[in-house]
């Protein structure tokens, strides 16, 4: 064993092997799920409207009907494109924010309570971002 | 133009981006967010919407083996993201409202020249690859700032603690402004303070980053899309050419991962840093 550093002390119990496998599963599962979304809601955006101009592509807004869940909810169930690429965003975004909470929840079971709450402020802030900030300042 | 085809070119450009951007280091976004700028017309805070979530898109793919190989510090990074987190809202805030006030080529030079910052950070070769005589000041003992990975090439278990926590978060803080400002990684900057500051071994500061990096992105991202700047028509082609490129670059010609690839690459970013700094001053 090398050591890389000249005093040793003792180690703080690691992070279980289950929060590194469960933050590689999120990682993972986020990114496919956020690309299956975008691309497939692309394509079919796409299909249905041959001819459109790349004007949509440098709009602002342009998932604004989607920011909030009923638009959502009835984009979805319309089988609106935009909705599904507007769904494609959120679980991007999302992917890291659930990373956090998965550290947040080990932390708070191996009782680091100054690691927890430095984690939760960091999802508060997260949140604080796209439910606060975001909307003040469209 | 029509939109198929500005997806398509998008998605080609993304996947070179991805591919020369993980075989140097310095990720996609630096040469997607000036191309975005320059080539393809799209609206400051447009583009840096897009770039962070190419951010998103790439540090989740890297991002899973890292964290799998145990070569991510999580106590270390998840600690750390309280400085850039709140550097991201900040940045990303002052992205938007400079552009409301019809300031944008202040954006465009500012951009340029964080690119040519980037470079020499990107160039230096790292002196040590276990630093040693680190001595830990009281709030990384307080929190436990060590651990141990298993160091293949080493061919044994290294075990390291994290020093100077003070400095590595006002630091993490400036790298926090620019990458939700921008829409980059700034991983570089992060790298500088988990190496300079914390001195933790090199592969560690780089999986750390690079687990920080995508949490940095959310916080910039989460308010550019509340805020209607993030397009998805120009973020799932982006995102998806980056991922490609990417892949292909980490995994398939791992041998191309050295300093002559960054060598040739660098002409290409300073030169898009030139042109934004021109563009931003108004000159064609």
């Amino acid at each position: 064993m090398s050591l890389a550093t000249p005093t040793a002390a003792p180690l703080l119990r690691p992070l279980p092997d289950s929060a590194y496998r469960r933050m590689t599963l999120v990682l993972r599962a986020g990114l496919l799920t956020a690309l299956a979304l975008l691309l497939g809601a692309l394509v079919t955006y796409l299909g249905q409207h041959p001819g459109a101009s790349s004007g949509v592509a440098t709009a602002t807004g342009s998932i604004a009907p989607y920011l909030s869940l009923g638009g959502l909810g009835h984009g979805l169930a319309t089988g609106a494109p935009g909705a599904y690429l507007a769904l494609g965003v959120f679980v991007l975004i999302a992917t890291p924010i659930l990373r956090v909470a998965t550290g947040l929840y080990y932390f708070h079971r191996g009782h680091e309570r100054t690691m927890a709450l430095v984690t939760f402020a960091v999802l508060a802030l997260l949140v604080l971002g796209v439910l606060v900030i975001g909307p003040w300042i469209r | 133009m029509e939109l198929a085809l500005f997806v398509l070119a998008l998605a080609l450009v993304a996947i070179a981006a991805g591919f020369v951007g993980s075989l140097t280091g310095l990720g996609g976004g630096v040469v997607i967010l000036p191309i975005l700028l320059i080539f393809f017309g799209v609206p400051f805070p447009i583009a840096v919407g897009a770039g962070s979530i190419t951010i998103l898109a790439t540090s989740s793919t890297t991002g899973a083996a890292y964290v799998r190989d145990r070569l991510t510090d999580l106590r270390i990074g998840m600690f750390l993201e309280i400085a850039t987190v709140p550097g991201a809202l900040l940045g990303a805030t002052l992205t938007v409202v400079l552009s409301h006030a019809d300031l944008e080529s202040a954006l465009l030079i500012a951009l340029g020249f964080v690119l040519l910052a980037i470079v020499p950070g990107a160039l230096a070769r790292r002196q040590e690859e276990l630093p040693t005589g680190v001595v830990p000041d009281a709030r990384s003992q307080r929190l436990g700032f060590a651990g141990e990975y298993p160091d293949r090439a080493l061919g044994r278990t290294v075990r390291y603690r994290a020093a100077d926590t003070d400095p590595a978060l006002g630091v993490m803080f400036g790298a926090g402004i620019v990458s939700g400002m921008f829409g980059i990684g700034a991983g570089v900057f992060k790298v500088l303070a988990l190496d300079r500051y914390l001195r933790l071994p090199m592969k560690v500061a780089t999986a750390t980053s690079n687990f920080m990096i995508g949490v940095t992105a959310a916080a910039g991202a989460g308010v550019l899309l509340a805020a209607g700047y993030i397009n998805p028509w120009i973020a799932a082609p982006v995102a998806a050419g980056t991922v490609v490129g990417a892949f292909v670059g980490s995994h398939l010609l791992p041998g191309l991962r050295n300093r002559t690839v960054r060598l040739v690459f660098v002409p290409v970013v300073v030169a898009l840093a030139i042109e934004t700094i021109l563009r931003g001053v108004g000159l064609p």
